[in-house]
């Protein structure tokens, strides 16, 4: 039998495949690098990055598919590429002292990132739910390693145990929902589902699988009630991936999220957009109230984390252009925005001795004023105070939402907001208005750390200062 | 005759007896097992409508989920054998240091 | 040709039930190593479904990945931990009637578009090139998921072995 020559065009999965290369580069590497020079491998997988987000930027607006229209090169995955290669740099920068801090300096520890890092932007530029599916797999099965890392640790490798099993859990679920969809219009490719949907109507089947490719990905952006295992496993995680995984997975996981309903399942709106504005308002709602009680910076910003993927899915249940950019200008400023937190809380954290309880913040402005700025700034960005990006985001998606009729998910989602104040304000208390505690004597922060965080201040302030260029990129983000 | 309706009731029930297990059961080797009864119910899905859809597609699937399945079972079952080295018990409800 | 379609049901239903009954005792049973081979014995069903569905690459794949590579692995985990896993205390948590009445409520979903939908299916034939056409799809309809599988299994072994050597 004849074999067709494959459709190959390397250049539309290029941001992904320098990563890949990266991430065996490194891994090769770890093998020639003595143990007191592991951080070169750090600034290598970062090099690799910054190579992978300028490959992302020269293939803006080509809107170009390839592999059989596995894979799609247009402006809303390389938003979501740049986003997460941004990300990923972001938590490299902070991972290089931590790492080194809890003897966990392996080089690995940067492959299985990068590994991860390529499973992201397969999934974000997917266009054939089996490609998503495998991207989900790759940007899952490292992050399970990542997250039970410290071996030392029970608590880590608690958390890695438990992220496993019910990532794979979800993991089925997902698959089946691909079966059940694959039986109703035979094929898993996005653009033919949604031909095969315009030509008639969607059958019950359709519906559960549709509803189970809903609960794959609600486990995956953690919206309740498939929310449980989110603050165990980030409290348990290193700090650094803990910071990773809750920004990246995020944009990669709602990039594939809105492609599948947006773009495959319009023809469906009626049904799932009902079902996914109860779960926004039941995500935002508990996330909030939960984060309220918590006593744990990193269980405070799980549940945080949380709300905030609820606050996105306002935008899918909005389903319009607006909706789409301000969803991608939210993934870019939560970005920016948790993983500033996150570097402050590493930045304040004593070598290996981490200060992870609120009331181990007191007095923290007085020892080390700019970090509690950059915290403080971070945590009102997160909260939607302007003139942050935060402020930016939120006012976009709920925007969009009273654009197109659901106003009452907007006020819910403000009431919401400002719920939130209140707890994130307490580490700002804490820090401003608290006599010091003990032991913040010779703390010095790491100047990867500080570089980290006044990357992300920046980025918090320009982004809500001077929004305009990063909305209209996210504009251009559009797929049609 | 034999309709795929059988082929897709026999995979509903094993990807049910799966999903219970799964959500019943606190051994984690145990719930692992259960989640490779779901993907066999998934994978037996793609096999019949491949069948009647005359669209070997389906069945390329499953080779590229048994891969997925095998990398999952190395993973998982080396984090389940560092945690039991690390401290000699693998409930789930048992170990539980993280709540709050 | 009457007899060999009433073959075909009949060892359907021996196949299902075996898959069924090696499930059911998986997912029941108190000892690790017996759930093991009930997990063996529901993807050796599966597996005769798949000669049943004319599908024989995937049977005899099913058999060595499923039962020869990924069982065996759990089997050599089970024997790892042994004598700690098997405590004295209930194997079930405490929230199984709520989760058997999830699994009630998800199978009832699942019974009821199983038997009401209306296939519009075309009659099955037997493909005489089946195992040619695969490899050919592999690598070239389905060349990126082929190698983002390969990448899979690379992040995977590194994984693996990073987290659990001594």
């Amino acid at each position: 039998m004849p074999i067709l020559v494959p459709d190959i065009n390397l250049r539309i999965i290029a941001p992904a495949l320098i990563v890949t290369v990266t991430a065996i580069v490194v891994l090769l590497g770890e093998l020639v690098t003595p143990a007191e020079r592991k951080r070169w491998l750090g600034y290598l997988s970062i090099a690799g990055l910054v190579v992978a987000a300028f490959a992302a930027f020269s293939l803006w607006g080509a809107n170009a598919s390839g592999f059989s229209g596995m894979v799609v090169a247009d402006n809303f995955g390389l938003f979501l590429t740049l986003t997460i290669a941004l990300s990923a740099a972001l938590s490299i920068l902070l991972s290089i002292p931590f790492i080194h801090a809890h003897e966990i300096d392996q080089g690995e520890y940067y492959v299985l990132l990068l590994a991860s890092v390529a499973g992201m932007i397969v999934m974000a530029t997917a266009t054939d739910l089996i490609v998503i599916f495998l991207g989900l797999e790759l940007l899952s099965l490292p992050l399970y390693i990542l997250a039970a890392f410290q071996r030392e640790d029970t608590r880590s490798l608690e958390a890695g145990i438990k992220y496993f099993l019910l990532g794979a859990f979800s993991s089925a679920f997902f698959l089946y929902g691909i079966a059940l969809v694959f039986g109703a219009t035979g094929t898993t490719n996005l653009a033919k589902i949604a031909a095969s949907l315009a030509q008639s109507a969607g059958s019950p089947m359709l519906s559960i699988g549709v509803g189970l490719l809903m609960v794959g990905f609600a486990f995956k952006v953690a919206l309740v009630p498939f929310h449980w295992w989110t603050p165990d496993v980030y409290d348990g995680a290193p700090t650094t991936v803990t910071a990773f995984m809750s920004v990246a997975v995020k944009a990669a996981a709602f990039g594939a999220f809105f492609r599948t309903f947006q773009f495959a399942l319009p023809a469906l709106a009626l049904d799932w957009r009902a079902v996914a504005a109860v779960l926004a308002v039941l995500t935002m709602t508990l996330g909030n109230v939960a984060a309220l009680l918590q006593s744990n910076v990193k269980r405070m910003l799980a549940y945080s984390s949380i709300a905030h993927a609820g606050y996105i899915l306002i935008a899918l249940v909005a389903m319009s252009a607006n909706g789409l950019s301000s969803a991608l200008f939210y993934l870019l400023a939560y970005t920016v925005t948790n993983l500033g937190a996150f570097g402050a809380v590493i930045a304040l954290s004593d070598g290996a001795r981490e200060r992870l309880e609120i009331k181990d913040f007191a007095g923290a402005a007085r020892e080390h004023p700019l970090v509690a700025l950059a915290l403080t700034i971070c945590l009102l960005s997160l909260a939607g105070f302007p003139p942050f990006a935060g402020f930016v985001g939120k006012f976009l998606i709920f925007g969009a939402a009273v654009e197109t009729g659901w106003a009452w998910l907007a006020v819910i989602g403000v009431l919401n907001s400002l719920v939130s104040v209140y707890f994130y304000l307490r580490p700002v208390v804490q820090m401003y208005m608290s006599e010091p505690a003990e032991g913040w004597s010779g703390i010095r922060v790491a100047p990867l750390v500080a570089l980290a965080l006044l990357i992300a201040v920046i980025s918090v302030i320009a982004l809500g200062v001077f929004p305009a260029p990063a909305i209209a990129l996210a504009a251009g983000g559009l797929i049609r | 005759m034999l309709t795929v309706n059988h082929f897709i009731l026999l995979s509903a029930i094993l990807f049910c007896l799966g999903a219970v297990g799964v959500l019943i059961r606190r051994n984690p080797l145990v719930m692992f097992m259960s989640i490779e009864l779901m993907l066999n119910a998934a994978n037996l899905a793609f096999v019949a409508f491949s069948r009647y859809l005359n669209n070997l597609d389906g069945q390329i699937f499953v080779f590229l989920i048994l891969t997925v399945a095998a990398a999952e079972v190395a993973v998982g079952l080396a984090i389940i054998v560092a945690m039991f080295r690390a401290r000699e018990n693998v409930d789930v409800d048992e170990v539980n240091e993280l709540k709050g | 040709m009457l007899t060999s379609q009433f073959l075909t049901y009949v060892a359907f239903f021996v196949l299902s039930a075996i898959a069924l009954i090696g499930a059911f005792l998986a997912v029941t049973l108190r000892n690790l190593v017996r759930a093991a081979l009930g997990l063996i014995l529901s993807f050796m069903g599966v597996a005769g479904i798949y000669f049943v569905l004319e599908a024989e690459f995937v049977a005899i794949v099913q058999v060595i990945i499923y039962i020869g590579a990924i069982s065996v692995l759990i089997l050599f985990a089970i024997m790892l931990t042994r004598g700690l896993m098997t405590s004295a205390a209930s194997t079930q948590n405490s929230q199984w009637i709520g989760a058997a009445f999830v699994g009630m409520l998800m199978f009832a979903v699942l019974f009821f578009v199983a038997i009401t939908t209306n296939w519009p299916l075309a009659q099955p034939h037997t493909i005489s090139d089946l195992i040619p056409r695969l490899g050919a799809d592999l690598v070239t309809t389905y060349l990126l998921p082929f190698e983002a599988v390969s990448l899979l299994l690379l992040a995977a072994l590194i994984g693996a072995i990073v987290i659990a050597r001594e």
